[in-house]
């Protein structure tokens, strides 16, 4: 039989379950879980049942800010006034993230079945879901599902005879990190250069194609028709009072097993690591961890010590969750290196909209090239530290934060591997 | 484990490198990347739905080619089915413009801006945002690989160098066989099997710089 690489026994398979078996992938093997049962009861609920349920669960959104999903569905207007819209966001590129692709290739119809049931509750007529241009597969696949669920009738007029009309269009874009970010998104599919709108208006009022709009992120998605299917009390059984349910976590860098690994919300980092992820490679020991992909500050060994995964949890350790992704480091990383590589995406990936970010993700980059060939100055660490003040909270958007935020915590954390290069010219670990 | 994870080539090469290289994944290609799923797509795109816009990147380009006859025509016409204004269809036609012709040329964009009633200007200004659409013709294989934070804990820069030393090209540039060209990348989110490498349209992940040989002798072979 065979096994999916990713897989291990303190995992709660809610999302994930079916990964690895092509079967899931079609509508009879969907339907054969039980898939699009919670469809048709949640066809038959008030709209307003359905966010209801969904407040209930403590559901909070997975593409990072975890923002609660219920609350962000009843900004959406009472009384509709036009056309609605329901955007996915399955722009998938924060660094170390790779858990929508695999929701994307595995279960698409779990992704469309949460999709018609949150159009449903917010009134949206049309779905239209955002995947990153890269996608070709998982895009594929997803389209295909699309199309079995509009010849059975899921998708199109009249609902499973429920009188409810929802389109669904599959998106692709064209190679931009920012196009993740839910105003740049709306702005992409509209045609334009992925550029951040200024809030507000929120997009709950004036979104895509000037409607109300709401954007939610692939996995937040896929776990709606589990949390209708079985109520919202069921979904707060895993997880933690404030986190609840599982989460998926993309597990990448040095470690035995790397992967998407889904688990209960406040899953200790350290058992993530040593028990799931099978440990570090042989005569290896920790030097850091990224809890939450690229844009969150970076932990040292000491700080994962009694590192919960969870929204509070991580913060509480001085990081914050994003979307779980979790970068391992281990004592052959050269922190310079890596921070100066995270840095230089950055500035690769800044629309150039607002100067603090257009210029100093490239500010940034150049200063962390010259400290890593050796020609730096400790002067240097003191203008990135200031560069990253004027970056936070100046701009429309947080990839400038992003940007900052793993050069400043690098610096407070690693200052002694910076120094090693500053003063002698020394490269800290290896690889 | 099944024979499929052991060769695909030539050479022996236990690292197709389209999925988590685990040893006990006994999967075939197919059903991995889900071709089995998705079958042969109809020349004229299928369902509106997504069918016509999601872009390929081919071995086999066009350059010249009409913007659009036959089939192209029929999913670009489907494409302006799906939004509620004709400029959303732009990324999507860009997309087909560059799947048929291989590259975006200033030419392209102005063809592009007459379909669909924009200032040339315009298109010319989103197609410069977005990094896929290639400004200038590129190799019948476009290898770009990932050297981003995970990747490059594992290795990126080094399956960088290894390609680029296989094909014989500078970094960006196409070989002169037309084969090849080498391109780093920002993350492709497959950071659990690094380092992830995008060829054309298709992933292959877990590669290392020993494996990048047998990974260019089955695109010569394959043509994918």
């Amino acid at each position: 039989m065979m096994a999916f690489p990713y897989e291990h026994e303190r995992e709660v398979r809610i999302l994930s379950r079916g990964w690895g078996d092509p079967r899931t992938r079609t509508l009879e093997g969907w339907k054969a879980l039980g898939g699009y049962q919670a469809l048709e009861k949640a066809l038959r609920m008030p709209r307003g049942e359905v966010i209801d349920e969904v407040k209930a669960s403590g559901l909070r959104g997975r593409g990072g800010a975890g923002f609660p999903t219920g609350v962000k569905w009843s900004f959406m207007p009472k009384e509709k006034t036009g056309p609605q819209y329901l955007c996915c966001n399955a722009d998938e590129s924060e660094p170390g993230t790779f858990k929508d692709r695999e929701l994307l290739r595995w279960t698409p119809h779990q992704l469309i079945e949460g999709c018609l049931i949150a159009a449903h509750a917010m009134q949206a007529d049309h779905v239209f879901i955002y995947c990153r241009g890269e996608f070709f597969e998982a895009v594929q696949v997803l389209a295909r599902a699309v199309e079995e669920a509009y010849e059975a009738g899921l998708i199109g007029k009249d609902i499973l005879g429920s009188g409810i009309d929802i389109e669904l269009t599959v998106h692709s874009g064209a190679g931009a990190y920012i196009c993740g970010e839910e105003t740049a998104l709306m702005n992409s599919l509209e045609g334009r250069r992925g550029l951040p709108r200024i809030k507000p208006p929120f997009p709950a009022a004036v979104g895509a194609f000037g409607r109300p709009t709401t954007i939610n992120n692939v996995e937040t998605l896929c776990a709606i028709p589990h949390i209708v299917q079985h109520g919202g009390a069921w979904y707060r059984e895993q997880g933690t009072e404030k986190s609840s349910g599982t989460k998926l976590f993309c597990v990448s860098g040095h470690v035995v097993r790397p992967g998407n690994y889904e688990l209960p919300l406040g899953f200790p980092l350290k058992d993530l690591i040593y028990d799931v992820c099978g440990g570090l490679r042989p005569g290896r020991s920790l030097k850091a961890v990224i809890p939450g992909g690229s844009s969150v500050p970076i932990l040292n060994a000491a700080e994962c010590e009694d590192c919960t995964l969870d929204y509070e949890g991580v913060v509480e350790a001085g990081s914050m969750l994003g979307c779980a992704s979790v970068i391992i480091m281990d004592d052959t990383t050269d922190i310079v290196k890596q921070v100066r590589r995270m840095v230089d995406f950055y500035a690769h990936e800044s629309c150039g909209q607002c100067t603090p970010c257009r210029e100093g993700t490239q500010w940034m980059a150049r200063i962390l090239r010259r400290i890593e060939e050796g020609r730096g100055t400790e002067e240097d660490m003191d203008t990135l530290l200031d560069l990253g003040d004027q970056m936070t909270g100046t701009t429309i958007c947080v990839l400038s934060d992003s940007a900052a935020a793993p050069v400043a915590s690098s610096i407070a954390k690693f200052r002694d591997d910076y120094l090693a290069l500053i003063r002698r010219g020394e490269r800290v670990g290896a690889a | 484990m099944s024979d499929h994870t052991k060769a695909s080539g030539p050479t022996p090469f236990r690292n197709p490198g389209w999925a988590g290289n685990t040893g006990n994944f006994d999967l075939s290609e197919a059903q991995v990347r889900g071709d089995d799923f998705v079958g042969v797509r109809p020349p004229d795109g299928g369902h509106p739905s997504g069918a016509a816009s999601y872009p390929y990147m081919k071995a086999d380009k066009a350059p010249d080619a009409p913007l659009f006859e036959g089939p192209y025509r029929e999913r670009f016409e489907k494409i302006l089915t799906r939004y509620p204004e004709t400029r959303a269809a732009l990324l999507p036609t860009l997309n087909l413009a560059q799947e048929l012709r291989g590259h975006i040329s200033p030419d392209t964009m102005r063809e592009v801006a007459v379909l669909l009633d924009l200032p040339e200007a315009y298109v010319r200004g989103v197609t410069s945002f977005y990094t896929m659409y290639n400004k200038k013709p590129v190799g019948r294989f476009l290898i770009q690989v990932c050297t981003n934070i995970s990747c490059n804990l594992c290795g990126g820069d080094e399956v960088l160098a290894a390609f680029l030393k296989h094909t014989g090209t500078e970094l960006g540039a196409t070989s002169s066989d037309g084969d090849f060209t080498v391109m780093e990348v920002e993350c492709l989110a497959a950071c659990g099997t690094p380092t992830a490498v995008q060829i054309n349209s298709r992933y292959y992940e877990n590669v290392t710089p020993d494996g990048v040989p047998a990974i260019l002798e089955r695109l010569r072979a394959r043509g994918e």
